[in-house]
């Protein structure tokens, strides 16, 4: 068995036992809510490593995508009863036609039009979403309070939803992984490294960025309707405000963009330390958090755009000293 | 009669858009870069008139000046330390590097000045003028006027001198440049101290005339962005008429539909502009 | 006949860096197109590449219309090009750069992965396959650059200035790779600055002078024409040859 396998064994066994391995410690409730929530950050920005990590279209509004995965199930219960759950597929499809409305103009345009139009539509959604009585205006909207029976997902504990959010992690890794190893993955790959070159071997750009993006929203929007089973809650700050795209981007880039683990990593680190911070500094009142964001980001940004996969590669030596490509053939 | 009233106070509002929005298209066709920290550079240039406000108890004639000189050095830093170094790299890397500063810059301002709308100092720029029946607030009018004739002058600037002509020949071919003497670090450092400097300076006229907080450099930026698409990639004269049209637009949407909903009709403009008409009104694709 | 140009025009803005140039290409050919700088032969190269299109004019790949089809569909109908300026995807493996070429006719990893192996062994860069491209310096990255068009089995091979900033004896060795790919059936438009590796590889030579194509024919008869002499060798060679006359 190679070192890598037996470290990806060992993390699906600690991430599979976590909530049994902290139930004897006081305050366990809270650890298992903090462990949750990783999953449940893991999950979105691995959505949004799909098109911003590997395709390398940087989506700054990611959160439109994550609100209406959350906002359809949550109206689907409040206007006609439905469990939120059946909702969730609206939810999706929903957050594939923002997506297609984002991606189709912009992607024949140079890279600074998607981004520019990812965080104006999102404002603008959610500006929208603000002020609209049937989605709950600024207040926003509530799941079932209490549960007519399992498919509500109504559950006292965090350990369930811990569990059913580490399912869809681990079946979105391993579509991830897939891709990755596929035509659809060396295309995002080629495309993010040169689209130009990209295009002159056949790659068909435009096609592949919408798909990469559908996928992606679609994978998001996913994430927005677990959120929205958990809370039971979501309003226009928690489901579309612009720190919900900062997290995930910040998530996703800080493991490694466009790498498989990536996004996991980025939420081991990120979201205790959050929660650390939160006590700390009291609250986000004050967002000493989001200046601690801005400087990881930009830090990142500056030294190591690769995350921390790439600089412990870097540090491991799997750089190399530049050779010169001529040989006697 | 009050809608042409809000409409002359688009206009006033749109020239100062045209002149963060000069700033920001200079950047972007010089070095195919967009700064996405220019709105928060507009809220520095308002905090940075509260300062001289408050702490030298400077008055409004100085407010434009100072924020200039803040910004300008600013603009150079951020190009020495960060987009000089970002810009050989990945497409991630730059862009998350001015967004990265922007959540820095916005958050620390929250930081230190909460999130109350600040206005400035009462001072003699206050009052309202009767233009043939328009009521017209003058800190408006002032801020409407100077923002024009510094994005005129920044125009010229770029035009009609051999500096301007300097840093236009390092935005249109960057080795031939280079060949003919001309440094293009230098220039672009300079870009960006000029395009920092147009932004404070329209933010130090905003707070002449509106109440400001840390949070609005976010709206600032997403109108910047529509400005620059709608004027055209890199055009300085395509950002100045779009910068007015955007004002206008503001301010007829706040007027008929909503103070709420007129952010809404902007983005919704430039969601349509992104399909219809990319290149805008003076761009090349 | 494979490819078909007919009074192909470019302009840009106002200016027009291409005019009414035409060219036909049989099948296995090799024809050099040269100029000097700013000639128009880069404007036209990237007409035919589908990076540019045309302002006026046709073009016809085996009697299919190419004239406003993108980049994408070139490839796909069996237009390659090598870029001048190695476009290399410097994040990935050499491997990894030449199966995004495979995979365009081998939809399964699997089979790309093979022709993708099959192009670096013919292109000398097998021993180096799972390194990182970006640590091949210009001669390896214009080499992959070869190796990740030819995995997409292009007909007809644009080459734009592959040899250019090669020594002496890396040019020899790509004159022979561009040999056998021409031997495997491959038809080839190479623009070169180079006189030399032009009058060596091709048959037919299309001078481009200022927009314009000023001459058209064999290697000898095109050195021997003075329009061309003129243009592109300059008064300097003129004034050699009038000195080496008795």
């Amino acid at each position: 068995m190679s070192p890598r396998t037996a470290a990806t064994l060992a993390l699906a066994a600690l991430l599979l036992l976590y909530p049994l391995l902290v139930s004897g410690l006081n305050g366990a409730a809270f650890f298992q809510d903090v462990g949750a929530t990783l999953i449940l950050a893991a999950i979105s920005a691995s959505a949004w490593n799909i098109v911003g990590g590997y395709a390398g279209q940087v989506s700054v509004g990611h959160a439109m995508f994550f609100g209406a995965g959350a906002y359809v199930p949550l109206l689907v219960f409040n206007l006609w009863q439905w469990p939120p759950l059946i909702g969730m597929p609206f939810g999706v499809a929903v957050a594939v036609l923002i997506a297609l409305a984002v991606g189709i103009p912009t992607f024949r345009l140079q890279g600074h039009y998607f981004s520019m139009a990812t965080i104006a539509v999102a404002e603008l959604i959610r500006i929208v979403v603000s002020n609209w009585d049937l989605l709950g205006a600024s207040i926003g909207i509530q799941g079932p309070a209490t549960a007519r029976g399992w498919w509500d997902l109504t559950f006292r504990s965090s350990v369930p939803y811990y569990y059913i959010f580490l399912a869809a992690l681990a079946a979105l890794l391993y579509a991830t992984y897939l891709m990755e190893r596929s035509r659809f993955g060396y295309y995002l790959r080629a495309i993010r490294a040169g689209e130009r070159a990209a295009a002159s071997l056949g790659v068909p750009v435009r096609r592949t960025k919408l798909a990469a993006l559908a996928l992606s929203a679609a994978f998001t929007a996913v994430a927005g309707s677990l959120y929205a089973f958990k809370l039971g809650y979501v309003n226009p700050e928690s489901g579309l405000g612009i720190l919900v795209s900062v997290q995930m981007i910040i998530t996703a880039a800080l493991g490694g963009a466009g790498r498989l683990w990536g996004p996991l990593i980025g939420a081991i680190v990120l979201v205790p330390l959050q929660s650390a911070t939160n006590s700390w500094f009291g609250g986000s009142g004050t967002g000493l958090t989001y200046i601690l964001y801005g400087g990881i980001i930009l830090v990142l940004a500056r030294f190591e755009p690769g995350g921390l996969i790439e600089l412990w590669q870097r540090l491991r030596g799997s750089g190399g000293a530049k050779i010169e490509g001529t040989h006697a053939a | 009669m009050i809608l042409l009233q809000a409409a002359v106070n688009g206009l006033l509002l749109g020239a100062v858009y045209a002149l963060f929005a000069s700033g920001l298209t200079l950047i972007w066709g010089m070095m195919n870069f967009i700064n996405f920290a220019h709105g928060e550079f507009v809220m520095l240039g308002m905090y940075a008139a509260l300062l001289i406000a408050t702490g030298l108890n400077g008055g409004p004639a100085v407010y434009g000046p100072g924020a200039a000189v803040v910004l300008f050095l600013l603009g150079i830093l951020v190009y020495m330390l960060l987009v000089k170094h970002v810009m050989r790299g990945p497409m991630l890397a730059q862009i998350l590097s001015t967004f990265g500063l922007a959540l820095l810059l916005r958050y620390t301002a929250f930081f230190i000045f909460k999130s109350d709308f600040r206005t400035l100092p009462q001072s003699w720029l206050s009052g309202t003028v009767n233009i043939g029946g328009i009521f017209v607030e003058i800190p408006k009018l002032v801020a409407g006027i100077v923002a024009a004739l510094v994005a005129v002058g920044m125009h010229l600037l770029l035009t009609r001198t051999a500096l301007g002509s300097r840093l236009l020949a390092v935005a249109e071919d960057r080795s031939a440049a280079m060949l003919m003497g001309i440094r293009p670090d230098r220039m672009q450092a300079l870009a960006w101290g000029l395009s920092a400097a147009s932004a404070g300076i329209a933010g130090a006229l905003l707070a002449i005339a509106y109440p400001f907080s840390p949070e609005v450099g976010a709206t600032f930026a997403l109108t910047a962005f529509v400005v620059v698409t709608l004027g055209g990639f890199g055009s300085v004269p395509g950002a100045m008429i779009a910068g007015l049209i955007i004002g206008l637009v503001d301010a007829l949407s706040a007027y008929l539909i909503g103070p709420i909903y007129k952010d809404v009709v902007v983005y919704g403009l430039f969601v349509a502009v992104l399909w219809i008409r990319p290149q805008g009104l003076l761009g090349t694709l | 006949m494979l490819l078909e140009a007919d009074r192909v025009s470019r302009a840009f803005g106002g200016f027009l860096a291409l005019s009414e140039a035409s060219l036909t290409v049989e099948s296995g050919e090799i024809v050099g197109l040269i100029g000097p700088n700013g000639a128009g032969k880069s404007t036209f190269f990237n007409c035919i590449a589908g990076d540019l299109a045309p302002s006026t004019g046709r073009i016809r790949f085996d009697g299919i219309d190419v004239t406003s089809a993108p980049a994408e569909r070139h490839a796909l109908l069996g237009i390659g090009r090598t870029f001048q300026v190695p476009a290399t995807f410097v994040e990935l493996t050499i491997l990894d750069n030449v199966m995004v070429g495979a995979f365009l006719r081998h939809h399964r990893r699997g089979d790309a992965e093979a022709k993708a192996m099959e192009v670096l062994r013919l292109t000398g860069l097998d021993h180096m396959a799972h390194q990182r491209a970006g640590i091949l310096g210009t001669p390896g990255r214009k080499r992959l650059g070869i190796a990740r068009v030819l995995a997409t089995e292009p007909r007809l091979l644009l080459l734009d200035e592959a040899l250019a900033g090669l020594t002496p004896g890396e040019i020899r060795q790509a004159i022979d790779l561009v040999r056998r790919i021409h031997a495997s059936g491959i038809t080839i438009i190479i623009v070169e600055h180079i006189m030399e590796v032009i009058l060596t590889l091709a048959a037919r030579v299309m001078v481009f002078n200022q927009g314009r194509t000023i001459a058209q024919g064999t290697p000898q008869e095109v050195v021997n024409d003075p329009k061309v002499i003129e243009a592109y060798l300059g008064h300097h060679h003129k004034r050699r040859r009038a000195r080496a006359s008795p």
